[in-house]
């Protein structure tokens, strides 16, 4: 596939001109960023220059603005369309592009969840020309690339847009039907969403900094679950959950309501670390970090919990004796190590569920969410806790039925590999 | 003299930052070392076996973990890692960025006068516990610390410009011509660890513009002409070869296994202005460079025709460069012909750091020569995956510490 000239729209977005930074750079590409402004479009020149790290792609970035349209489109390969998730103002755009798309021009979005076959349908005769292409924030740094198809006869053209993906621009591609939220974000908001979950659940024992020291850097992540949705933003979270609750109709959905707490949260604009406050916020004057007290509806002094099983769990992580920490966390049967040990198996079991669903082959759960997240992928996790009969066992000790369920359908069971691509270790950190 | 043959090893990822992990240095060990044991298929039971016979032994490269983590008698340490470690004979190696060298050359030592048979030998530095000015520092006392090190900030890139200087000025060149070459060294390093799965900057973005494009925001000068992609990485990382004797190798029925052919190893001058007075007479500007190479092609009985893979200590751009001669790819001054003809690139005549080398693939520095010769191995044997060269039958690899002051050269092949 011969991608020479590309067009971003939307380009001032912090994904935009990241995107831009990886076309120009590893994609080597000529790339029209279009925006409001020209003055915006020079801005997200500079950024994509910073994004990956090298002021020798700027001469192949050039700054365009809506009015140019005409020139950018008619001139172009690709078409990447950025612009914010919201399926009027995407389906308006589109159809002003469309009168100055190329014959074989691809056209893709970067929704992270929006249904790539309604979105398709404006283009009429040139549908098969338009894929989904997520990629996750920042792509720099994180290579996950999930490639969605809407219809069976854009196969041929989907193998070459992935070929170009991988091998051009140095993605991890996973190849997702069109399905709510796609991979990566419908297992890593499963996620996060269970532990806001918890920590309104447990609020008495204080809530969300109690379960995100439950879930720190020694359960296989940089940051801590909800630490993560700070950053990601509330508002964009609880998006996300309530468009999966609304579109997924099976036994685990009940995962993605949204808890009262966050809802209120939301209301009063407290939306995570881009507003200054969220589920946590830090005062600069005197270094403190405060966290959302769900009980008491205010913020209070973070607190530092200390759990003998992570104690002990951090200990082993930190002279790599990583077995030893996992058999730690099985044995133990206090409340938090319930707590973590039910949620590392729903994490395990739900997203093989959903890459057996969602893509044709299983592995693709850990490539979402190891190049995705950074968090140990599923299968890996399975690898340190001792194998996919071992964890079956806990499985069925500790989770519901809809849970093992999953395990005990044999087309996911034995599809399991032995090994993952990816090695559990460095995802282990000996810290909360 | 016995024969010392490689039997195999592992390297850690060097994208890696073991403190960002909460990780300590035995973790880094046990991993290296068990990842070694597991890749050669000797078993804790085999090394308590072998011990009781006292028949292998652990030999440790690191430069200067003192200061970095605060931690010393580092042979020792190893007990700390697996009881099975108990009462082997262990100890650490040091000369700088060639520590590495010297634990290959005491463990080759013992295995040549028969007193083991295995040697298990690891490279290793914990580097990014600091931040870059304070680990510049550290890392200034592998020159001579009360003239070229004490109240110095980033004394080695100053040190290696000078080599630049000095290089340009001793053969005439053209300066655009020179640095040209260096971006060209710069941009191959980088290129080629793309291809390598355990390199520091794999999935970073390159290009030859960037490399020439030099005092930009995202291309600093670092010392004299110098910038950032002239120089080699910060990086955590440990690599462990395991070397066996004749005997074992028979006794365990074990073939295609490559020998050490030959070895160079000579000190020059500590100083840099020494070196460079030292040499006001010579044809090559670090005529010991030179010297140990050519001691390592007289013990081998082979010539530069005859290596397929080198493998060299670009420390900085400028240190590569004057490799080229010192390999006897080309003569001394003419070094960017090899560069722009394309002579060491990937899929050129002599293939220089196919692994990425210390710019691309990373420089713990204690790890740098068990890395190089661990890469050797590899490619000797076929093992290189991604970054392999092809039909590689011989593969030399440099390995310096200080400014060029520790020379060690290996070289590694088929019997």
């Amino acid at each position: 596939m011969n991608i020479n000239t590309i067009t971003i729209l939307g380009a001032n977005g912090i994904m935009g001109c990241n995107i831009a930074g990886i076309f120009a750079s590893f994609g080597k590409a000529k790339v029209y960023l279009i925006c409001r402004t020209l003055n915006k479009s020079n801005e997200a020149i500079e950024k994509a220059c910073q994004s990956v790290r090298s002021e020798s792609i700027k001469s192949k970035m050039i700054p365009m603005t809506y009015n140019d349209l005409k020139k950018c489109i008619s001139d172009s390969d690709l078409v990447f369309e950025s612009l914010s998730e919201d399926i009027n103002i995407k389906i308006n755009m589109y159809q002003k592009i469309i009168p100055y798309l190329k014959e074989n021009t691809i056209i893709a979005t970067g929704t992270s969840g929006l249904s790539i076959k309604d979105l398709s349908n404006v283009f009429k005769d040139k549908k098969d020309n338009f894929f989904g292409i997520h990629l996750f924030n920042p792509p720099y740094n994180l290579t996950l690339c999930e490639l969605i198809t809407h219809n069976k006869q854009q196969k041929e053209k989907a193998d070459e847009l992935k070929k170009y993906l991988q091998k051009k621009l140095n993605r991890t591609v996973v190849e997702i039907k069109d399905s709510p939220s796609f991979l990566g974000n419908r297992i890593g908001f499963f996620f996060i969403n269970e532990t806001m979950k918890l920590a309104e659940k447990h609020q008495d024992q204080g809530g969300i900094d109690y379960i995100d020291s439950i879930f720190g850097g020694f359960t296989g992540r940089s940051m801590p679950p909800l630490k993560t949705a700070d950053f990601v933003g509330l508002d964009v979270h609880k998006a996300i959950v309530d468009y999966i609750y609304e579109n997924t109709q099976d036994n685990y959905n009940s995962s993605f309501i949204v808890t009262q707490y966050l809802k209120k949260l939301v209301e009063k604009g407290f939306l995570g670390r881009k507003a200054g406050h969220g589920l946590y916020y830090k005062d600069n004057n005197t270094g403190l970090t405060y966290v959302y007290d769900i009980k008491g509806e205010n913020y209070r002094v973070k607190n530092d919990y200390n759990f003998y099983f992570a104690n002990e769990m951090i200990k082993y992580i930190k002279i790599g004796d990583y077995k030893k920490a996992f058999n730690i966390l099985l044995d133990d049967e206090c409340i938090e190590a319930r707590i973590c040990k039910e949620l590392l198996l729903k994490y395990i079991t739900y997203s093989l569920k959903i890459s057996n669903e969602v893509s044709s082959d299983i592995s693709s759960c850990d490539d979402a969410m190891a190049t995705g997240f950074s968090w140990i992928p599923p299968i890996a996790l399975i690898e340190v806790l001792g194998g996919k009969e071992k964890v079956k066992e806990k499985v069925k000790q500790y989770l519901s039925k809809d849970y093992f369920d999953i395990l005990n359908n044999d087309d996911i069971y034995n599809n399991i590999p032995k090994k993952s691509k990816y090695d559990y270790r460095s995802f282990l950190k000996g810290k909360y | 003299m016995d024969k010392v043959y490689i039997l195999g090893g592992a390297q850690t990822d060097y994208s890696r930052n073991w403190s960002k992990e909460g990780k300590n240095v035995l973790a880094l060990l046990r991993e290296n070392i068990f990842d070694a044991l597991d890749n050669v298929g000797l078993t804790r039971k085999d090394i308590i076996e072998l011990n009781k016979e006292n028949k292998i032994a652990l030999f440790v490269g690191n430069f200067i973990a003192e200061n970095y983590i605060n931690q010393g008698h580092l042979g020792a340490l190893l007990t700390e890692v697996d009881p099975c470690f108990f009462g082997v004979p262990s100890a650490r190696f040091e000369a700088a960025c060639a520590s590495g060298s010297v634990a290959i050359d005491a463990a080759c030592s013992k295995i040549k006068d028969k007193t083991y048979d295995i040697a298990i030998v690891i490279g290793w530095e914990i580097m990014k516990s600091v931040d870059s000015k304070t680990g510049g520092k550290f890392l200034g006392k592998a020159a001579y610390y009360e003239t070229e090190g004490k109240n110095i900030e980033f004394p080695f890139p100053k040190l290696f410009a000078k080599l630049a200087d000095e290089t340009i000025r001793k053969y005439d060149l053209s300066e655009k011509r020179y640095m040209d070459a260096l971006s060209k060294i710069s941009y191959i390093n980088y290129s080629n660890a793309s291809r390598n799965p355990l390199a520091q900057t794999r999935n970073w973005y390159m290009d030859e513009l960037q490399t020439r494009q030099r005092g930009t925001e995202t291309n600093p000068i670092i010392g004299g002409k110098l910038a950032l992609t002239d120089c080699s990485q910060v990086t955590d990382g440990a690599a462990t070869v395991i070397l066996c004797s004749e005997k074992y190798k028979k006794k365990n029925g074990l073939t295609n296994k490559p020998i050490i052919k030959g070895f160079g190893h000579r000190v020059a001058p500590m100083t840099f202005n020494k070196k460079i007075e030292n040499a006001k007479e010579e044809k090559y500007i670090l005529p010991w460079t030179r010297q140990a190479i050519l001691d390592a092609y007289k013990r081998a009985n082979l010539v530069v025709d005859d290596i397929d893979v080198f493998e060299t200590h670009d420390c900085f751009t400028s240190s590569e460069y004057v490799a080229i001669s010192c390999f006897g790819i080309t003569e001394p001054g003419k070094e960017y012909k090899a560069i722009e003809q394309g002579i060491i690139d990937f899929d050129g005549k002599y293939p220089i750091n196919p692994s990425g080398g210390l710019i691309g693939c990373g420089h713990p520095v204690g790890s740098s020569g068990v890395r190089m010769i661990l890469d050797l191995y590899k490619q000797v044997t076929n093992q290189a995956y991604g970054y392999q060269i092809k039909n590689a039958k011989n593969g030399l690899m440099l390995n310096i510490g200080g400014s060029a002051t520790t020379n060690y050269c290996y070289i590694v092949g088929i019997e």
